[in-house]
């Protein structure tokens, strides 16, 4: 606010600094059960934060992934000459962004087409020999947010049939991640003012339970922020304390979770733990100390007024 | 030290405490406001460490507008004011000598001179042998007595009192003016307000009287003149 008070947030000693910490540690014994109340809404708050992190951040690497794997198949008009097929082909090849075009014949078509059937390939039985499927093009892209633009291209230009990628699944995944992220925001933005409500309630307590002491202080001429410190440190441990618990706990349970999906589900793309699991602790202690010096600043604000 | 000019208090429920008050008080002085209850004597004194602000008027202590602090100045003004309360104010919890320590902590003195400076107040209004007593096994005369010590121990230019004896008996309230004496012999001024007739009569020190928010008397030597 004021130069002065500046000051005296600068000037002070490493004692003074002690003893803010000794206050605030003695004021969470103190209030014991507040205190286990406080931290534990923080935590339950976290933990769920980082729950629904793991899950937007996992379903967008899958996603992404199955993008990037997504590969155009671009369908030939019949009864196109081999010149004409070739010079699809090399317009194809000079899109912006394409890597990789593979021909595929009407007969390799059909293989893979059988291959997908399995043991139900006496379905094909009903086309004799006659082959239905097209001469196509199999396109790869270096990004995949080419994807639908390459297909588009493709599509329109003269030769082509059409031209299609496995957009549904992925858009689908898209849809699916925005939505855990909506109910997933809502739902913490309540918890985290149950637990900025549930701090600023204990740091009243305390300010309460200690407003002679405060009255002393300001009459011999302690400075507010002084004043404050304690009860400002009171709120961040417990903030700290309930994001540690919720680190903790998210950090077991995504260890436990990767090694079930390595021994059985090998092919989903789950981020890896290190340094994903870092980045979430550090972000989820920071959260859970700014909303316990937010909690206390609050209550300071309404309850000590100079 | 301490002047007030037109100084007016109405508080917020309209009732009128101070009105148009003009006063000096120069370093050394020892002064008794007096009057009967409801006079005012209490705002004199809580606006003199900014527990309230004026109404109007001007106001200065030590040369400076007690008015026109800024929030964050208030704490160094109190720095230069020593206060004692008719109910002492001490923490249940802490010792003593914590009491007195605590004035000096907060404001962040280095730990050595804490010690000497405690120490010092302590003997001088006869405490030292108490140091590590609790304020529950103290007499009243004894905790005012280690409230006293906390509001010079941090070498006050000025000690304001509210009453300081108002909770003591005759006796006790002698010693504790004898120790406001000491004080005030080294050149420290004294604000008392009061209601002890006997101790202001006997005292010859100059007396403010007030009434109906107003200075009705303002004497050398003076007496308390009221009869209550
Ligand atoms: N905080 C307050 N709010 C409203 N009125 C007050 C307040 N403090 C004192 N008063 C009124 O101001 C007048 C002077 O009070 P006070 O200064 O306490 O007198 P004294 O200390 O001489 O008894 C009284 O009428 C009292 O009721
Ligand atoms: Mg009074």
């Amino acid at each position: 606010m004021s130069a002065t008070r500046m000051e005296g947030h600068t000037a002070m000693k490493i004692r003074t600094w002690e003893y803010f910490i000794r206050e605030a540690v003695a004021s969470l014994r103190h209030n014991g059960l507040m205190s286990m109340a406080s931290v534990s809404t923080v935590a339950l708050s976290l933990l769920i934060l980082g729950m629904f992190l793991i899950m937007v951040l996992n379903l967008n690497n899958l996603a992404v992934a199955l993008e990037s794997q997504v590969q155009i198949s671009v369908y030939l008009q019949d009864n196109l000459s081999d010149r004409d097929m070739r010079e699809v082909g090399t317009r194809i090849t000079k899109l912006p962004g394409v890597t990789e075009v593979t021909f595929v014949t009407k007969d390799e078509a059909l293989e893979r087409f059988k291959e997908r059937l399995g043991d139900q390939q006496s379905l094909l039985a009903a086309l004799g020999d006659t082959n239905p499927l097209p001469y196509s093009f199999e396109v790869k892209v270096d990004k995949p947010e080419r994807v639908k633009q390459v297909a588009q291209a493709t599509g329109q230009m003269k030769g082509v049939e059409n031209a299609k990628f496995g957009e549904k699944v992925v858009e689908q995944l898209f849809t699916l991640t925005k939505w855990i992220r909506i109910v997933g925001l809502i739902l913490i933005v309540f918890l985290a003012m149950a637990a900025l409500f549930i701090i600023a309630n204990t740091i009243r307590i305390t300010v309460f339970a200690r407003r002679k002491e405060i009255g002393i202080m300001k009459y011999v001429g302690a400075t507010n922020a002084f004043i404050r410190w304690p009860f400002l440190i009171e709120g961040m441990i417990l903030g700290f304390g309930g994001a540690l618990i919720a680190v903790l706990l998210l950090t077991k349970a995504y260890g436990l979770l990767a090694e079930q999906v390595y021994a059985n589900l090998v092919f989903l793309p789950l981020i890896p733990q290190y340094p994903f699991l870092i980045h979430m602790s550090v972000l989820l202690l920071v959260v859970g100390t700014a909303i316990g010096a937010l909690g206390s600043t609050i209550s300071l604000n309404r309850f000590m007024k100079v | 030290m301490i002047h007030m000019s037109g100084i007016s208090k109405i508080y917020s429920n309209g009732s009128v405490a101070l009105s148009d008050v003009s006063v000096g008080i120069e370093k050394g002085d020892f002064v008794f406001v007096v009057g009967p209850s409801g006079a005012g004597k209490s705002t004199f004194i809580k606006l003199i460490f900014r527990e309230e602000l004026p109404s109007s008027g001007k106001l200065t202590v030590n040369g400076r507008s007690v008015v026109d602090l800024l929030p964050a100045e208030v704490p160094y003004l109190r720095r230069g004011l020593g206060i004692v309360f008719q109910d002492y104010r001490l923490l249940p919890n802490k010792t003593v000598y914590e009491n007195v320590a605590f004035a000096m902590e907060v404001i962040e003195a280095p730990r050595r001179e804490i010690q000497k400076r405690v120490n010092h107040v302590l003997d001088l209004v006869g405490l030292r042998h108490k140091i590590r007593t609790y304020p529950t096994q103290l007499s009243g005369g004894e905790q005012q007595r280690v409230a006293i010590a906390r509001a010079i121990v941090n070498s006050p230019m000025v000690v304001i009192a509210d009453e300081p004896t108002g909770n003591l008996d005759p006796d006790t309230s002698w010693e504790i003016m004898k120790i406001f004496e000491r004080i005030n012999k080294v050149g420290t001024t004294i604000v008392m307000a009061t209601h002890d007739k006997p101790v202001v009569d006997a005292m010859k020190k100059r007396v403010i009287a007030i009434e109906k928010g107003c200075i009705v008397r303002d004497q050398d030597g003076g007496a308390y003149g009221y009869e209550d």
